[in-house]
């Protein structure tokens, strides 16, 4: 077989086509090169399994009630009846079934035998719930309330009044002087999964991206596609494939973790988780992109991959402080916080979510993360560009920013 | 035609290429040859603009060199690489589009050139499957892909068996002969000597001789080589030449004074007969260590 070659044309003035789109055909193969990854999709479904499990878990675990079975003779059957009539009302997921028997020795039988899972008897004073060989915690917690009622209701009776007399003027109920419980405990949930999630993209999409320009600069191809397309296109592709995968595997997970959420007792909060996940993908889009320069640059300073967590270790932290900064900081320092980069990528939605932030805040933190990110994008390609082509080791950041091009 | 003038590259006080200056023309392979650390990769990497350059200019057609006119240029990197774990048709495919191809002109080139180096079946293998040699036969289809206007290949031949140098060779002339200039280095003197029209050679960083081949060999000193029928040890007697080897009835004698090669013929007819009277042009390799030496 032979290649017919015809002559070639004159070298065209302008830019070869893929010149100025060559960003799109970077991303794209950083995205179908990653989803064709074993490791990746594998990951990616465990993941995903976990999450169903733990949301499937939890819906189970509300509808399953346990049934006991007390026995009791004949003088405590009463006590015994009782039991089982309230226990259901004070603990949904217990039931309890009576089984009589006829003597103290029969009733400690049938527990030892295991057909009961306690007997209910008075002794001296009071009562006594004896099981086999371990406590039942429920239904002690159970007995021990329904004993305590009618043991009160007797006493009250006995005295001529009544157990609502007695406990008249005694109640304590928390009061919130802003928001409310429920939402305030949503939103501290809401705004941990979040940085959770933001901790966990941002590290194992940034160590992809690093990895992936270490690679490209090892196995020298870098070179090939240096004389290809223009450096920055190059860059801004990778940051781009990687953006799009790490908000699009974040979407998946929030998606079934709502999904999920919506099957559990706690499906009346859905509606209201559902809004600020809006201003906390907006700040993860913004803050991830400053963050993706900052790891394809720890990928070039390295010439081998085993650099590139020697190079990444400011980064790690930084990613880390994020993380620990959106549980641990309060008062003011949160407030000053939710406005700078890269902090403020979890805390400014936290504050908008806890409702201590309004929107035109949102809109400063956002405008200014956005700035970092593009001033970061500047400094990132310089430094990426000088990298890229020095093989001889590890680079410093200061080594690459005054490298020669 | 490529026009390399002055070309000079340092790192920190070292003169990697230093003011290197040569064409590459049109239609033509030119040889780029020396030792390791003579700076011919230092020089392909500045004619490819992916390393700066301390002083001197590329030409391209007569006018300084542009990114866009590199991009059109084919490319081989002196250290062999592409994505070990993608698919050879896909990577061939996605950098022929970094080049500005339409994917389905980038597959239908490929899949030409994978035909032509006996790969079409391995198409769809990981490059890490391959073996060295195939590896190196992808990434030559990786530089010749979009109809390179001109080839700098940082020796394509090493790591190839008999048969792919051949089949590589054969390629890179077809490639030239549609009016391509093309430059590759090598280390491997013989092929060369084989392939190339023209030569430039590099000693520490500069050039010590370049030109056409025949004229380079014809530079080197003058040689006869004579065999007679009995022994030759009376050359070193001889006035005006250099005896550089005897054994036996043969003599490898140089030339000093024009002239002198007359007069062994004459006294090797009257001493006997003379089986052997030929000049002997030095091979290439003996052109090289006399300049780089």
């Amino acid at each position: 077989m032979t290649t017919t070659l015809t002559p070639t044309q004159p070298a065209a003035a302008d830019e070869p086509r893929a010149g100025r789109s060559a960003w799109t055909l970077v991303a794209r193969r950083e995205i179908v090169v990653k989803l064709t990854d074993r490791a990746f999709v594998i990951g990616t479904l465990v993941t995903l399994l976990i999450i169903a499990g733990v949301m499937g878990w939890q819906a189970w675990s509300a509808q399953r009630t346990t049934t006991y079975t007390v026995a009791a003779t004949a003088t405590d059957r009463a006590m015994a009846d009782r039991l089982a009539s309230d226990a259901h009302g004070i603990d949904e997921g217990l039931e309890v079934r009576v089984d009589g028997a006829a003597d103290a020795a029969a009733a400690r039988a049938l527990v030892t035998s295991g057909d009961a899972d306690a007997w209910l008897h008075r002794s001296g004073d009071g009562w006594v719930l004896t099981t086999d060989s371990e406590e039942k915690d429920a239904l002690t917690r159970v007995t021990q309330q329904v004993v305590r009622q009618a043991t009160l209701a007797q006493q009250a009776d006995a005295l001529g009044t009544s157990v609502a007399q007695l406990e008249a003027g005694s109640t304590v109920t928390p009061q919130l002087l802003s928001g409310d419980a429920e939402k305030a405990g949503l939103a501290q949930g809401v705004a941990f999964a979040f940085a959770f999630l933001f901790y966990i993209a941002t590290l194992t999409f940034g160590i992809t991206l690093a990895n992936s320009v270490v690679e490209e600069k090892q196995s020298r191809i870098v070179e090939i596609i240096a004389t290809s397309i223009p450096v920055r296109q190059l860059l801004v592709g990778k940051i781009v494939g990687n953006s799009v995968l790490a908000i699009a595997q974040m979407l998946l997970y929030a998606g079934v973790g709502l999904v999920g959420l919506s099957l559990t007792p706690y499906a009346s909060l859905v509606p209201s988780v559902s809004g600020p996940v809006v201003w906390f993908l907006v700040f993860f889009v913004a803050g991830f992109a400053a963050l993706a320069a900052l790891w394809a640059v720890a990928g070039a300073l390295a010439s081998r991959v085993e650099e590139v967590q020697s190079t990444a270790t400011p980064l790690t932290m930084l990613v880390l402080g994020v993380f620990f900064g959106s549980l641990f900081l309060d008062g003011t320092a949160k407030v000053v916080a939710s406005y700078v980069p890269p902090f403020s990528a979890v805390l400014m939605p936290t504050r908008v979510l806890e409702g201590t932030a309004s929107w035109w805040e949102a809109v400063l933190a956002l405008v200014l993360l956005l700035a970092a990110a593009a001033f970061v994008m500047r400094v990132a390609e310089r430094l990426y560009r000088r990298a890229l082509l020095q093989t001889s080791g590890k680079l410093s950041m200061k080594q690459a920013w005054h490298a020669p091009e | 035609m490529l026009e390399i003038t002055g070309l000079t590259r340092r790192f920190g006080d070292v003169t990697a290429v230093d003011d290197v200056s040569f064409d590459v023309r049109d239609g033509i392979m030119t040889g780029f040859v020396g030792g390791n650390g003579a700076g011919k990769t230092t020089t392909m990497r500045m004619v490819m603009g992916v390393l700066g350059i301390d002083a001197g200019e590329v030409r391209w057609r007569g006018r300084p060199v542009t990114a866009a006119d590199q991009r059109r240029f084919g490319y081989m990197p002196e250290e062999r690489g592409l994505y070990p774990k993608q698919r050879i048709l896909d990577q061939l495919v996605y950098l022929g589009q970094l080049k500005g191809m339409e994917a389905a002109v980038a597959r239908r080139a490929a899949e030409e050139h994978l035909e032509r180096f006996g790969l079409a079946e391995r198409s769809g293998d990981r490059l890490q499957e391959l073996s060295l040699g195939n590896q190196q036969r992808v990434q030559v289809v990786a530089a010749l892909l979009h109809r390179p206007t001109a080839l700098v290949l940082d020796e394509p031949f090493s790591g190839l068996d008999p048969m792919a140098v051949d089949s590589m060779a054969d390629l890179l002339r077809e490639h030239a002969s549609t009016g391509v200039p093309v430059l590759f280095s090598s280390h491997q003197l013989d092929l060369v000597e084989k392939l190339c029209d023209r030569l430039v050679i590099l000693s520490r960083g500069r050039v010590v001789a370049a030109g056409d081949a025949e004229d380079l060999r014809s530079r080197g000193p003058l040689r006869y080589r004579l065999t007679l029928d009995r022994d030759a040890g009376w050359v070193r007697e001889v006035r005006g030449i250099h005896v550089v080897d005897v054994d036996g009835r043969t003599a490898l004698v140089e030339v000093v004074d024009e002239g002198a090669e007359q007069v062994v013929l004459r006294e090797a007819t009257a001493r006997g007969g003379v089986r052997e009277f030929a000049p002997v042009r030095p091979a290439l390799a003996d052109i090289y260590r006399e300049v780089a030496a």
